[in-house]
């Protein structure tokens, strides 16, 4: 019992991330009908920028020195007072950690923003009008150009980055049984529902979002009563590229960055079908659901098991209920 | 359409090659593949025998996306399947005591429909969902099979990532142990391939895939059963998939579970794309351009890196780039592919000089 | 012979058709009118099997067909057309037509991939058939190579019949024939409407907005109104009916 809470608990943190990156692709879907086959691989970037702008440019000789390390006197000092692995040492290797993780964070997002954007003003703009199906297939073949581009940039595999937040181990009870922890997977997946539901909140109440929903429900009436499609897309691209960069952050103190980054993208784009293409809420529960049993495969199955989770979930899923679990059907006008 | 091509006959209007470009085409090519095994040296029957192969596989799938309009993204899956039921069969068949000779009659067909059965099943979701839904479930159904050839508890017959030697092939006494020899074989296999294709699409069975393509309702009024027919084109193209896996593990010496990857599923989806879906051509021009790409990148980083390694690390990365960026271009700028380029050329060859376009 | 029996239909809380029930007597048209949103193409939809009605069932030649699939209802000899053309566009006309031949043709996976033999004799058999039947009756030889996207709007219309007619149906339904026709297009079509009942003894039944086409060529008519069958009968009844003449002539006439 003890085992399975505190797999359960693992399960759901992982499954915030998932929907973190399962709302990019279902933003670009609802306002362009797109489903983006390239997500994982912007969100591969992101982790890249990340490691770029908190590692590598911190390095760089000309760099200044609390860039790398932040080491004032008093966190000096009150380091020296702390206990080893103390969740107060914790916090203050954080401290000093603290001005690249801004700035690999920052510079992440305006990184993935920029690409985001270029790529939906070079590959998709152009296509507005053309078929849904040329469309998807050119982020197929963005996965191509993409995965090849990484590969010219960055030739270093594997790398570490620094977490996000204090990284301190906790222990409490939870249902009689003790469950470890981790604070950053805590912050991350904090991270991850308020910025999920920020967005579901924009999309249903803010100006631009109704502009999304009226798109997706009908470019050219949209088009007609004056909101600008292309922006429309614009928007779209860029929240899920500055979402993708802050995903890509998180799977990169998560997973080290690696190509195989880029594969989440496939597994989450199963588990947004799962959900139902355009339902936010359907796409949580599944990130959720997936995300609880990949941990409950790793542990009775073996790690190896929890990278086909969502595949086999997912074509469970379609086979059962078409249209995911809580997507609309279209109704075919005859 | 090629002006001033009148036919007798209602027999001779339905004939494949009927046009003079068209059978120009077909006998050269056959001519060329007849004469290549005697004249060519070995990189060019390398070459040659990897277009084959992988003309075999996109061919297939020409069937299901190009001609029934299903998108499929896994159908690497398929060539993983046929190539291990080769291996996997011939340590049966020598268990059971069969002579060497007939393995091969035996293996080839039986990979075939390992292969077209497995496509039934991955071809399921098809029924209830459409398009994208669908290349998600294959490109599942991908990841899926390529796990389980991996996997621990398998490996005593897979293999697991380590992969598994091939047995060479040996039909009826003749041992096809040089790559010339299998040649021959692919040639032969991949025109026979192309000539049943070919012949699918001048009946019902051909006519009501196309139809499903176009506005499945519309297919279903006129008595075609969806049901039957979508599983039937993912049949016949994870067949020829499983040829064309069957193939390659008989022309290799070794077969490794990451050559069967999404990758390949790209690779064969971009040789459609450059080619022209659903054009009889396509397949053929795409495969070209796919397998000549590599070659080509692999001969210039020779000349600019010389013996540098650091340049050459660089070429799996740019062939990459180029495979994604050729299906980007083309869906933008000629989303017919080659096939289409090559018609309109013909089209105005054969109205020279008379008129133009 | 086309029966429907008590039709009932409705999405969600609109009820498309309530209670309809006539009969497509052999070898007649029947014409079925009614003002937009009548029901008309959801009664077209139901009898071809794309809509499943709540209630009521649907008889061909005194078989119940209410729970048979599309196809299957093509395979027993039902054809149609749609209201906004439904061809396949990418294709040539001839092979539009070629597909109207899906269900009277056997060949199966293995003797089309062969081809010759079997499939071969099939097939020209076949097309010399929709050549003489199909193609000549029609009047369309001159475009039989031609791809769908390159006709004008009134020919695309006689393909689509065309196509219908490949299928040799006994029961031939046809959603508003000629719809958006200038007046010697709706004349040739309703030649042609009137030469296939009379030289293969099709049924057919029609739904179209054109009254003087109606009143013409159909030896029956049924009225719908709001989803409820307001009137069946022959057009000198129908006209005759004052709920007919409230809920729809009432304009016109």
């Amino acid at each position: 019992m003890g085992q399975f809470i505190q797999f359960a608990l693992n399960g759901l943190l992982a499954g915030t991330i998932y929907s973190l990156i399962a709302v990019g692709i279902v933003s670009v879907y609802k306002a362009t009908r797109v489903v983006n086959f390239a997500h994982g691989y912007l969100i591969m970037f992101g982790a890249y920028f990340y490691y770029t702008f908190a590692v590598l440019l911190p390095g760089l000789e000309w760099a200044p020195g609390w860039l790398a390390k932040w080491e004032p006197s008093w966190l000096l000092a009150a380091r020296a007072e702390a206990e080893m692995f103390s969740p107060r040492a914790t916090v203050l290797d954080w401290l000093s950690n603290l001005p690249r993780i801004v700035l690999g964070i920052l510079g992440s997002i305006l990184a993935c923003a920029v690409l985001g954007r270029v790529i939906e003003r070079a590959l998709m703009r152009p296509m507005i009008g053309q078929s849904a199906f040329a469309m998807i297939m050119i982020t197929v073949g963005l996965v191509s150009v993409l995965s090849g581009a990484k590969g010219l940039i960055w030739t270093a595999d594997a790398a570490f980055v620094p977490h996000i937040a204090p990284n301190a181990p906790i222990r409490f009870e939870l249902f009689g049984s003790m469950v470890f922890l981790f604070g950053a997977d805590l912050v991350n997946a904090a991270i991850a529902v308020i910025l999920f539901s920020g967005i579901v909140l924009w999309v249903r109440y803010s100006r631009g979002g109704v502009a999304i929903r009226a798109t997706a429900e009908d470019q050219q009436t949209a088009y007609s009563m004056g909101i600008s499609v292309p922006a429309v897309f614009g928007h779209a691209w860029v929240l899920a590229a500055t979402t993708g960069a802050i995903a890509g952050a998180i799977l990169a103190t998560r997973n080290g960055v690696s190509p195989s980054l880029g594969l989440f993208g496939f597994s989450v784009l199963a588990i947004v079908l799962m959900g139902g293409l355009d339902s936010y809420v359907g796409v949580f529960i599944a990130a959720l659901a997936v995300g609880v049993l990949e941990a409950m495969a790793q542990w009775q199955l073996g790690g190896e098991w929890a990278e086909v989770v969502p595949y086999i979930a997912v074509l469970v899923v379609i086979l059962i209920r078409p249209h995911g679990l809580l997507g609309q059907k279209e109704v075919e006008r005859i | 359409m090629i002006n001033g091509n009148l036919k007798a006959s209602y027999a001779a209007d339905e004939r494949i090659l009927d046009n003079p470009y068209r059978r120009g085409f077909v006998f050269g090519a056959a001519a060329l593949a007849a004469a290549l095994p005697f004249v060519a040296n070995d990189y060019i029957i390398l070459v040659a025998a990897q277009m084959g192969i992988m003309l075999i596989a996109v061919i297939g799938l020409n069937v299901v996306i190009g001609y029934t309009g299903l998108l499929s993204l896994g159908h690497a899956a398929f060539i993983a399947i046929g190539a291990y039921a080769v291996p996997l069969l011939h340590r049966l068949f020598a268990a059971w005591g069969l002579p060497e000779g007939v393995m091969p009659l035996l293996a080839i067909p039986l990979a075939v429909a390992v292969a077209a059965l497995v496509g039934l099943v991955v071809g399921l979701p098809s029924l209830r969902v459409k398009g994208l839904y669908l290349a998600v479930a294959t490109l599942s159904a991908n990841f899926i099979v390529i796990f389980l050839i991996e996997l621990d508890a398998m490996a005593p017959f897979t293999g697991g990532f380590n992969g598994i030697n091939t047995p060479e092939a040996n039909i009826l006494g003749w041992r096809l142990d040089s790559q010339r020899e299998m040649f021959a074989l692919i040639a032969g296999l991949g025109f026979a391939t192309i000539l049943l294709v070919q012949n699918l699409f001048r009946t019902r069975v051909g006519r009501a895939f196309i139809a499903i393509r176009e506005r499945d309702y519309s297919a279903e009024v006129l008595g075609i059963s969806l049901l039957r027919y979508k599983l039937l084109s993912f049949a016949v193209s994870a067949a020829c998939c499983g040829l064309a896996g069957a193939l390659f593990a008989y022309f290799y010496a070794r077969i490794l579970p990451e050559q069967f990857e999404l990758a390949l599923s790209l690779q064969l989806v971009a040789a459609l794309i450059v080619g022209g879906m659903g054009r009889t051509m396509g397949p053929v021009f795409g495969v070209v351009i796919i397998v000549m790409v590599p070659e080509l990148l692999k001969y210039s980083f020779g000349a600019i890196a010389g013996g540098s390694a650091d340049v050459a690390a660089l070429r799996a990365p740019v062939q990459e780039i180029v495979f994604g960026a050729l299906i980007i271009l083309f869906l933008m700028f000629e989303p017919l592919g080659i096939a289409q380029i090559v018609d309109r050329w013909l089209r105005s060859l054969n109205r020279w000089p008379f008129a133009r376009g | 012979m086309l029966e429907v029996r008590d039709l009932h239909l409705s999405f969600g809380g609109i009820k498309a058709l309530q209670g309809v029930g006539f009969t497509a007597r052999a070898g007649e048209i029947t014409g079925v009118i009614g003002p937009n949103g009548a029901g008309k193409t959801s009664l077209f939809n139901a009898i071809s099997g794309f809509y499943a009605p709540s209630r009521g069932q649907v008889l061909l030649d005194g078989e119940d067909i209410t729970k048979a699939p599309p196809d299957r209802r093509a395979a027993l000899g039902i054809a149609r057309t749609f209201q906004n053309i439904a061809l396949f566009r990418g294709m040539t006309v001839l092979d539009n037509i070629k597909l109207g031949g899906h269900t009277r043709l056997r060949s199966g996976i293995w003797s089309a991939l062969g081809y010759f033999g079997t499939a071969q004799r099939e097939e020209l058999a076949f097309r010399a058939e929709i050549e003489e039947r199909v193609i000549d009756f029609l009047e369309i030889d001159h475009i039989r190579k031609l791809p769908i996207t390159m006709l004008p709007y009134g020919l695309q219309k006689r393909v689509e019949l065309a196509r219908a007619l490949a299928m040799r149906p006994k029961v031939l339904l046809l959603d508003e024939p000629v719809a958006g026709m200038n007046r010697e297009e709706t004349g040739d079509m309703a030649r042609f409407i009137l030469d296939v009942q009379q030289e293969f003894g099709t049924t057919i039944l029609l739904v179209e907005h054109d009254m003087h086409m109606v009143m013409d060529i159909c030896a029956r008519i049924v009225v719908l109104n709001f989803g409820h069958q307001i009137a069946e009968g022959s057009p000198a009844e129908v006209s005759a009916t004052p709920a007919v003449i409230e809920a729809y002539l009432g304009q016109a006439v």
